[in-house]
């Protein structure tokens, strides 16, 4: 029986890609330059990520509603050293973790952010708030008068400590990535999308969980029972924050509500890491910026080479970090398509074909406007 | 030892012709003109240091016999008003041949003539005899018009032309004036301090100074005699513009003061309201013109017209405050067009285009051209007269010495000013701000090299802004000196029952201002 | 000590100069390898240190007389010009304000702009902007203040245009630099014109020359026009009022600053200028004409904006507006107090909003709703802040008018039905923006929306403290600086109706502000005339509009006569000399037939004629008429 396809499929802009994802291949080219840039920059991500992570899960832990949380960044590990280089800057952005967290938090979606409107939640959360604040008159009455202040401030740690371990997982994931190219197994942009894919279904049923520890005694606010886990509840509400809605960046997009440039449905953001133009990053306004300079300390050799190579040098450095780093989000969105379609992509079966088709047709429909093209220039 | 100027750079260019450039890496000829111009940097400082600004009689004065019969005489001298003017020579020229391009072709011939050029420019500034004025003045054509013709634009041949005929005919009318003052004023020689006694008839003196004029006022330029100038800008390159705009157009201004005032004072009083007017038309035709460029140095080319506008202005208005501050904004628009020009050169060699609807977005920190937009921004504002910077003082000066005098051509000038914020700010907006697009994101490197120049005269233009004082000081008291004319002196000590009226007539200009002791 | 402090206070506003020069490693891009937050931290240090200092000197000012500190800056032929300081409680009090305003938003800059890597522009950007408002309140001389006045232009359109990138940005900077030049340069006019009556350009000798002036009618208003069209820029008054608007796209710290302290600067300037241009009523009037208009024109559209930083940038317009009337009338005491009270409930307002434009990532406020449950420091904020500008509550505006109101000043009849109509417009106005953005139910954008972090709240709390402690300057303000003298007692029967009255509007316009039907979603009223007066609020009156077809339209048009004439009329002339020149050369070559018969036949012509003219006496008639010309232009003399 053959499967005619329909109409709008035969003239879908981006029918050369949703042909390349069933054969198997990525949305990024295969090419030697390619697999160099990806596996570089997502092994400087990884170190980023493993930095970010730890931080996140610290700050969720030990400054639990903290009003005045000024060595938050430290980690616990304040010495006089440390404090010059941190007020000289000479850190790790942390302020971007916070960022992509708000985005994830701020667009909410998902079992995540179903379970923090829940009485369960409420409740858990009253709990650990009297304990955190006995013995404090003021900001219990401030509870009483703004009654969703302070809990609000508990949804923000349990996506503090939800997306620490999101990125503790990804973080290993990238890691050994770059251990694995190093030894010479990973050749081609196939394998590092694979790679991915089979880190991340590993790990898909990975518990999150959230409890924090008050004067000695410990309070679960987000308990095993609540049965969340990696794959399902952070990593897609993470890549359909981060990657595809995004927040709109100051320096580029205007805030003027009679401009009306910015779309009053969230769900219609296209401001995330697969459709941001890189040209702008280092200016103002930009937050990935931050990113991209904490990436630039820990690029493998290799990669820096091929920055140098261009006419600018290390001039736009910046810039061109970001461009590999757009290439190798499209491999781990392509990692992310193939884990989340319902049947395997490659299969012959034609129903499932079928299937298969229009999940991608539907995925394929967002990246009309993104920079799927570009990246393949 | 004022022959230095000339003698050391025409030694530079004789050098720089004999020295075989067989290994172009060497760049031999670039560093002969460097050298030199260096060491005629430094001069000039030495000699600003022995300068005494309270005298005001000619210094360091040379005198060599040449043509005695004539009455042609070797003459240079150096006083408040030449001095910074010859600095301002000294020192864009080293910039402009620092600023040259490293690989430009025929290097030899080039940097012999911008040495020439700078010749031609310090003797004219130089020289105390008007015939050897006029052939420095005729001398400098030359190198510049091969400089355009040779190393120009698209047009080159064109606007080398133009140049060349508007800039002789120029030569030919201030030459007819100087031959008219001296036969008709019997004078044996072409000196000028013995000239500036002579009586001539007011008629007559009206005729020379209109001579005279027409041909200085297509040197500075003013409106309507300044279409030159736009072409040859744009056709020039960089350093080429750098010195037309910094150096050459203070030729005519100078002139002006030197040999108008100086020489034709009371037909110049006759005349000024005119000038006044006209100087307010060419600063509003100028500014009108620029808003609606889109070349990036026409833009910059018609606001050079504006701003020579200003010391028209303030020459017409000839009290001393008036023709310190026309000396002070001659020095300002040199360094501030000279900026400007260096910057527009610097994007144009990067981007390939000056067209302000091609280019965008190159404020861009990674791609773009940064740290050139920002030294931009303070360019544009120092010429739109922001305070802090020199552009500021020099056109308050003029404005405030003009007011009294010219109130109405001096609001109008005024309104030129606003305008200059206008058509700057429109061209640093569509270039500078915005996006990057696509097509320019693959820019050349900047290095160090592009920027010191701009960054050295950016300085230049804020500290004289803050401290005005080390520039004023130098022309105020050959300012004054200049205004009170010794044939004035002369025809009241001949004619005592002419001379109320003549004083009443005069007074405004010749006394002390009247608006009080403030 | 304290004395040398004092006599170097001249020195405050140049540790915000300090700071933004401090920045340049950073935003030059020499440092590159680490962040720029020391820029940040240096300019934080420098603001502290300005204020330390400020206070200290402030407090022993107070109640002693002022001093003068000139510097002599250039001296040309007959023209000297000083920049002169003065020291007094007046101006240490108003360089507090500046320093700590300034102080409290570099502080929340830091939480504001974590995110953005261009940090150290900012902060150079901030440190020149409060070194530039430090020496205005401090300045004494005319020319300093414009030199000031022009800084604070240039560092508006930096600040405005620091987003360059976005494209509304790009237009917002060049109309607010081009619309404040436009007054600036007639200050400037002013300024030329003041300078070159010879009395000096310092404010206190300004005020003895006005006294005893023999100026003509005319050139005094003239004068005081010219005088008061810079503060007419700087503070956004009408006509020059749509750049504060579009200003609003510059980052949400740099707009605190704007509309507190940098529209008073201009103020500052018009009450200090007051001397002069009350030469000439027909100035006086125009100022309260000016005012007028503002106060009431911009009422209206800030309660038609739905862009929060718009509602309030309105409102800004609105109270400069008064301060003009104050000043227009001479009375001067008020227009100080009402620029401290302003400033401070403003700056207020602004950083709770900023706080809402961090977390929701909008700013319209149609998309947002039930804050007030999350976000305790910025919904006291904000209504510690509205309550500080409606005349209703016992806060700063109230005691201000109060004060105005209380019987020692002359009060027109229509000077009352306009605070009234201010009070009540502005009461409707913030209270429609508290219920849209702070009651009612969360909306998608609003849903998850936690309390600014520390570095915002800290500040955001202490201003709040400080706008519940402002009252204490209106209600103990020991000068009478206006020319006028006291009234003894109220000269109009319904003056002490006045503050109830004044409290009724302001209760009034909260009642309306609550009860108005609220529109949330994108959907417009489908009434034509609602629609209609929508639209000419929200859109400013269209004078942006207007402002096109008119000022814009004529200088395009100019300038592109301009250039048609150069190219083809002036060049045209030129180029068909040269292209005759070339012609008539091109011609005479057909002269050149190369037979030697032809040019023997026209040598011997020529020299026929030559010989006969010689010979017939012709030649000598030539010569004799160009004697006698000759002679007759020499006797010309």
């Amino acid at each position: 029986m053959v499967n005619t396809p329909t109409k709008s499929l035969a003239q879908h802009p981006l029918i050369d890609y949703i042909e390349r994802l069933e054969r198997g291949e990525a949305l990024l080219q295969d090419s030697p330059q390619n697999v160099m840039e990806v596996v570089g920059i997502l092994k400087s991500y990884g170190v980023v990520l493993d930095a970010y992570s730890r931080n996140l899960i610290y700050t969720s832990q030990h400054q639990f509603l903290v009003l005045f949380p000024f060595f938050k960044y430290f980690n616990g590990d304040v010495s006089p050293s440390r404090l010059l280089k941190h007020w000289w800057h000479d850190r790790i952005n942390f302020e971007y973790a916070e960022y992509c967290m708000k985005a994830m938090f701020w667009h909410g979606g998902g079992p995540l952010d179903e379970y923090l409107d829940t009485p369960e939640f409420r409740q858990r959360a009253k709990e650990a708030l009297k304990a955190r604040w006995r013995g404090n008159p003021f900001m219990l009455t401030l509870n009483k008068i703004f009654p969703e202040f302070l809990p609000e401030q508990v949804r923000v740690m349990a996506y503090y400590s939800a997306l620490g371990q999101f990125w503790r997982v990804m973080s290993d994931i990238f890691i050994e990535l770059s251990d694995r190219y190093d030894q010479g197994e990973i050749q081609h942009i196939p394998d590092v999308v694979q790679h991915i894919l089979n880190g991340l279904v590993a790990d898909a049923n990975r518990p999150i969980t959230y409890q924090v520890e008050i004067r000695g005694q410990t309070y679960p606010i987000i308990p095993p029972e609540v049965g969340l886990t990696f794959l399902m509840d952070t990593a897609v509400p993470y890549v359909e924050a981060v990657f595809f809605r995004g927040t709109p960046f100051p320096g580029t997009i205007s805030y003027n509500a009679q401009a009306y440039q910015i779309p009053g449905d969230q769900a219609s953001f296209t401001y995330g890491a697969l459709y941001a133009d890189p040209l702008p990053v280092g200016g103002s306004g930009i937050p990935p910026t931050l990113l991209m300079q904490d990436m630039r300390h820990y690029l493998p050799d290799y990669l820096h080479k091929i920055y140098q190579a261009t006419p600018r040098q290390e001039d736009d450095l910046l810039v061109q970090i970001c461009a590999t780093f757009q290439k190798s989000m499209f491999c781990v969105t392509t990692a992310a398509i193939t884990g989340l379609a319902p049947h395997p992509l490659n299969t012959t079966d034609p129903a499932e074909k079928a299937a298969n088709r229009e999940y991608l047709v539907n995925w394929m429909n967002r990246f009309i406007t993104s920079r799927v093209e570009s990246i393949n220039r | 030892m004022l022959s230095a100027f000339i003698l050391l750079p025409v030694l530079g260019a004789i050098l720089i012709s004999l020295v075989p450039n067989t290994n172009p890496n060497q760049n031999r000829p670039r560093i002969i003109a460097l050298l030199f111009g260096g060491v005629i940097l430094l001069w000039n400082v030495i000699l600003g240091f022995q300068f005494d600004p309270s005298q005001t009689a000619m210094q360091f004065t040379e005198y060599i016999p040449w043509i005695s019969w004539l009455g042609f005489n070797y003459h240079l001298g150096l006083d408040g008003l030449s001095l910074p003017l010859l600095f301002l020579n000294s020192f864009l020229t080293l910039i402009a041949i620092y600023s040259s391009n490293v690989n430009i072709q025929r290097p030899r011939f080039y940097y012999a003539l911008i040495l020439l050029l700078s010749t031609g420019v310090a003797g004219a500034f130089l020289a105390q005899d008007l015939l050897l004025f006029f052939l420095f003045y005729e001398l400098e054509i030359i190198p510049l018009y091969f400089l355009i013709a040779i190393w120009g634009g698209g047009r080159r041949t064109y606007a080398a032309m133009k140049f060349l005929i508007y800039t002789a005919l120029s030569g030919i009318l201030v030459l007819a004036a100087f031959l008219g003052l001296v036969w008709f004023s019997g004078a044996s020689t072409f000196d000028y301090e013995p000239l500036r006694e002579q009586v001539i008839p007011l008629g007559i003196q009206l005729w020379l100074l209109a001579a005279l004029l027409v041909g200085l006022l297509i040197k500075i330029p003013i409106f309507p005699f300044h279409t030159w100038l736009p072409d040859a800008h744009v056709e020039a390159s960089t350093p080429v513009s750098v010195l037309l705009a910094g150096v050459l157009l203070k030729l005519g201004t100078y002139g002006l003061l030197r040999f108008g005032v100086g020489l034709f004072f009371e037909a110049w009083i006759t005349l000024a309201p005119w000038l006044a007017t006209l100087a307010a038309i060419s600063a509003l035709y100028g500014a009108f013109a620029a808003i609606a460029q889109q070349d990036m140095k026409k833009v910059v080319a018609y606001s050079s017209i504006a701003h020579m506008a200003y010391v028209l202005l303030a020459a017409s208005a000839s009290t001393p405050l008036a023709l310190t501050a026309a000396m002070f904004q001659m020095i300002s628009h040199g360094l501030i067009s000279a900026l400007l020009f260096l910057l527009v050169g610097v994007v144009y060699k990067k981007t390939g285009t000056r067209d302000v609807n091609v280019l965008r977005g190159l404020l861009n920190p990674e791609k773009g051209l940064p740290i050139i937009g920002s030294l931009m921004i303070l360019g544009v504002m120092a010429s739109a007269g922001i305070p802090g910077m020199v552009g500021f003082i020099a056109e308050f000066l003029v404005f405030r010495a003009a007011f009294p005098i010219f109130p109405l051509q001096t609001l109008v000038c005024l309104v030129g000013t606003g305008l200059t914020a206008v058509y700057f700010l429109l061209m640093i907006n569509k270039v500078f701000f915005g996006r990057l697009t696509e097509s320019l994101s693959q820019l050349p490197q900047v290095d160090w090299g592009d920027r010191i120049p701009a960054i050295i005269l950016a300085l230049f233009i804020v500290i004289l802004g803050l401290q005005p004082s080390w520039m004023v000081r130098w022309s105020e008291t050959d300012a004054t000196a200049l205004v009170v004319s010794p044939s004035l002196l002369s025809q009241v000590a001949q004619a005592p029952d002419q001379a109320l009226s003549l004083g009443d007539e005069l007074s405004m200009n010749v006394l002390p201002s009247r608006s009080g002791n403030n | 000590m304290t004395n040398f402090l004092v006599e170097t206070s001249w020195f405050i506003p140049i540790y915000g100069l300090i700071g933004a020069v401090l920045t340049l490693p950073w935003s030059m891009g020499i440092v590159r390898r680490t962040g720029p937050r020391p820029a940040a931290y240096f300019n934080l240090l420098m603001s502290l240190a300005a204020f330390l200092h400020g206070s200290i000197a402030f407090q022993s000012i107070w109640g002693k007389p002022a001093q003068q500190l000139t510097l002599n800056w250039l001296q040309v032929a007959d023209l000297k010009l000083t920049l002169a300081v003065e020291i007094s409680p007046v101006s240490l009090g108003a360089l507090e304000v500046v320093t700590v305003i300034s102080l409290l938003t570099q502080i929340y800059a830091l939480g504001y702009m974590e995110k953005d890597w261009s940090l150290a522009r900012f902060y150079g950007l901030m440190g020149f902007f409060e070194a530039a408002l430090g020496g205005i309140t401090i300045s004494d001389s005319l020319l300093l203040s414009y030199g000031l006045l022009e800084g604070l232009t240039l560092s508006t359109y930096l600040l405005v245009g620091f987003w360059y990138a976005q494209p509304l940005v790009v237009t917002a900077a060049r109309d607010a630099f081009l619309t404040k030049r436009v007054g600036d340069i007639m200050l400037l006019m002013g300024v030329v014109a003041l300078s070159s009556y010879g009395e000096g350009l310092d404010f206190s000798d300004l005020e003895s020359w006005a006294e005893t002036a023999p100026v003509a009618p005319l050139t005094a208003t003239l004068l005081g026009l010219a005088l008061i069209a810079g503060p007419t820029g700087k503070c956004a008054q009408f006509p020059l009022n749509l750049w504060l608007d579009e200003a609003m796209e510059g980052p949400n710290p740099a707009g605190i600053m704007r509309n507190s302290i940098v529209v008073s600067a201009g103020a500052y300037v018009l009450v200090k200028l007051q001397p002069v241009f009350t030469l000439s009523p027909i100035a006086s009037d125009a100022l309260i004409v000016i005012g007028t208009v503002t106060a009431i024109g911009a009422s209206w559209m800030a309660i038609a904006q739905i862009d929060i930083k718009r509602t309030l940038s309105h409102s800004t317009s609105v109270y400069l507006g008064l301060v003009f009337i104050a000043v227009g009338l001479g009375q001067v005491d008020i227009a100080f107090i009402l620029l401290c009270t302003h400033a401070i409930a403003k700056a207020l307002l602004f950083m709770s909003i900023g706080s809402i434009i961090l977390n929701t990532s909008n700013q319209n406020i149609t998309e947002m709703g039930g804050l007030w449950a999350k976000m305790p420091a910025t919904t006291s904020a904000f209504v510690v802040g509205s309550a500080g500008l409606i005349g209703l509550l016992p806060l700063g505006m109230f005691w201000t008018l109060q004060r105005w109101l209380n019987g020692s000043w002359h009060i027109p009849w229509w000077l009352m039905l306009i605070l009234l109509f201010v009070n009540l417009l502005s009461a409707i106005n913030l209270t429609r923006v508290f219920r849209l953005v702070f009651l009612g139910s969360t909306q998608p954008k609003t849903r998850r929306a936690p309390e600014a972090p520390w570095a915002m709240a800290f500040p955001m709390v202490t201003l709040t403290v400080l706008t519940l402690l402002a009252p204490i300057v209106p209600i103990r303000w020991p000068f009478w600086l206006s020319l006028a003298a006291p009234l003894s007692e109220p000269d109009s029967a319904w003056l002490p109706f006045a503050i109830p009255l004044m409290m009724a509007s302001g209760l009034l316009g909260c009642v309306i502000g609550f009860t108005l039907p609220l529109n949330r979603s994108w959907a417009r009223s489908s009434r034509v005339y609602i629609r209609f007066f929508q639209d000419l609020f929200a859109y400013d009156f269209y004078i942006a509009k207007i402002y096109d077809l008119t000022v814009v339209w004529a200088v395009s048009s100019l300038s592109h006569l301009t250039a048609w004439i150069d190219r083809y009329i002036v060049d045209g002339a030129v180029n068909l000399v040269g292209f005759a020149t070339f012609f008539s050369g091109n011609t005479l070559k057909y002269n050149i037939s190369g037979q030697s018969q032809f040019y023997v036949l026209t040598i011997l012509l020529g020299v026929a004629v030559l010989l006969w003219l010689t010979f017939s006496g012709q030649w000598s008639f030539i010569l004799n008429y160009w004697s006698s010309v000759l002679s007759q232009v020499s006797n010309l003399a």
